[in-house]
């Protein structure tokens, strides 16, 4: 028995010796990696300025180079930094991503916690959400204006001065009417208006890029977020952007800021930003003065996000698309404003786009041609 | 996939003897035959593409685990898409541009890597990290934010990175 005895207490030192060794490589391992960890996180320091980066630069090398575990500790970390930080190069809003990251592991270590938070949190974002995207399409400005239409609706209103504005689907004005003028601001939308001559109080219609007086005229003028567009269906209208307002002097009289701003004629269109007057284009105002009409989009070689905004128009929710991807293509037609959804599909058919409905407040419209070529090119 | 010839008959006799119980037991845990061949399969792929076969003592042991692994992976996967495409419907209102198709699934991708790296460390470390490296704050911002020093951010990252490389590497 006792040389049993020997045997076991020789074949329990040498485990012990085997594990010894073991937990002393280990160790020299977390060393390494130790080491390499600090490295990156001083070459990502606050303080490494351009002269010491390249000192700093140089001692990383040869430490990476002095062993070859040196490296591969290294790379492994590098790489997964790399990584995390390309992916502001795809958004830079990061906050997609960092709640998918949480997302991704809370769920396995806090399983029942996180499902009773995430049930309350559903419910908020049910109750916020239909809030928030009630204000984003019906702002405040809209919803305190003096007249006001619901998304698919229009009204066509006759105003004391015997003047007729009709008021596009999800659009409205302010009225500021006295004894020396009419002022009509359009805080949001589209209207058609026939002015009623009266010489001795000017009619301007004013959005934020800029202010229109009319001549005795009928026209409509439609605002969206970047640009307010004219178009003349009879007689001429004088227009000044807000930028060329801004440049004339509060002292000149009103004559000489309307003898400066630009005629608009019968048939033409024009758009107004804040860098000013756009091109002139002439387009066929019979097929717009209808009023009728009004009630369908008639357009002629306009870039497809134009008519995909205007179609947002008249329906409530919202229609998202890379502008990048579809600007090129140009739209002529007549779609049914009645039922922008109809209007939504006969674009689909017509253009190399694909229309997803995400929620009934959401569409998203994407070039079927687009995908395909990232795909090829990443092959 | 580089592995010797001599390795091709080991796994070749692990799949033969453990495949059937694997695809059982999977068809019981998940209740979807479709997804449980799916599951055994891949099982037997992670196995063939670690860089060394490993010497099994427990066949059964060593594939449940790798198993259960990958299902925990799919779920995770599953989570952060789902997670993912939602914040990103919500922020779609502040960005310029879109992402494509493509660039969302390899985000995706990344995020299920880096999220799978991060797994089982502290907040703060995690946020240093996620602060500094994705949203690229500098040390000093991230250390304001988290009310601690620049120094403490910075071995917070060593942790980090530390952290990541041992989860990484046990995986």
């Amino acid at each position: 028995m006792p040389s049993n005895l020997l045997l076991e207490l020789k074949h329990g030192a040498n485990l012990f010796m085997r594990l010894h060794a073991a937990t002393n490589q280990h160790s020299a391992l977390d060393n390494i990696t130790r080491q390499a960890a600090e490295w990156l996180v001083r070459l990502s320091a606050d303080s490494a300025t351009s002269s010491d980066y390249a000192v700093l630069l140089a001692e990383y090398e040869k430490w990476k180079q002095a062993d070859p575990r040196h490296a591969e500790a290294d790379e492994k970390m590098a790489s997964l930094i790399d990584q995390t930080r390309q992916l502001r190069n795809v958004t830079p809003n990061t906050a997609p991503a960092r709640a998918a990251i949480e997302a991704g592991f809370e769920k396995n270590c806090k399983r029942s916690h996180i499902k009773s938070v995430g049930a309350a949190l559903v419910l908020v974002l049910a109750l916020a959400v239909p809030g928030w995207l009630i204000l984003q399409s019906y702002p405040p400005a809209y919803l305190m204006a003096d007249m006001r239409t619901a998304t698919g609706k229009w009204e066509t209103r006759t105003l004391t001065d015997d003047s007729r504005i009709t008021l596009n689907s999800a659009s409205a004005v302010n009225l500021d009417f006295d004894a020396s003028r009419r002022v009509l601001t359009l805080v949001r939308g589209e209207i058609l208006v026939d002015v009623a001559a009266d010489p001795t109080r000017p009619f301007l219609v004013e959005t934020v890029h800029g202010s229109i007086r009319a001549l005795g005229t009928r026209f409509v003028v439609s605002l969206d977020t970047d640009a307010t567009t004219l178009t003349m269906l009879e007689s001429s209208t004088i227009l000044q952007a807000v930028t060329e307002k801004k440049l004339q002097g509060k002292a000149e009289d009103k004559a000489t800021k309307n003898a400066n701003g630009t005629i608009i004629n019968a048939g033409q269109r024009v758009r107004i930003t804040f860098k000013g007057i756009g091109e002139v284009e002439n387009i066929d105002a019979r097929a717009i003065s209808d009023a009728r009409q009004f009630r369908q989009l008639v357009v002629e070689n306009r870039p497809l996000p134009e008519v995909l905004d205007e179609l947002a128009r008249y329906r409530p929710g919202f229609i998202r698309y890379n502008r990048a991807q579809i600007e090129n293509m140009k739209v002529s037609a007549v779609l049914p404003l009645d039922d922008p959804d109809k209007a939504l599909q006969l674009l689909a058919k017509s253009f190399p786009i694909r229309v997803h409905t995400v929620t009934s407040w959401l569409m998203v419209v994407d070039a079927t041609n687009a995908v395909i070529a990232t795909d090829t090119s990443r092959k | 996939m580089n592995q010797p010839a001599s390795i091709t008959p080991l796994i070749d006799t692990l799949y033969r003897e453990h495949h059937g119980w694997l695809f059982a037991w999977l068809r019981k845990k998940l209740g979807c035959p479709h997804h449980a061949a799916d599951l055994a399969h891949d099982t037997f792929t992670r196995i063939l593409s670690l860089p060394r076969i490993p010497c099994l003592h427990e066949p059964r042991a060593y594939l449940t685990i790798t198993a259960k692994r990958l299902i925990i992976d799919q779920a995770r996967r599953r989570q952060i898409e789902q997670s993912y495409l939602a914040e990103l419907v919500l922020a779609a209102e502040t960005m310029r541009n879109f992402p494509s198709p493509v660039e969302i699934l390899a985000v995706i991708q990344a995020l299920t890597q880096i999220s799978a790296a991060l797994d089982g460390l502290a907040e703060k470390p995690r946020l240093a990290f996620l602060l500094h490296y994705l949203d690229g704050q500098t040390h000093a911002a991230v250390a304001s934010q988290l009310g601690v020093s620049t120094r403490m951010i910075q071995k917070y990252l060593v942790q980090a990175l530390v952290h990541c490389h041992q989860t990484c590497y046990s995986n």
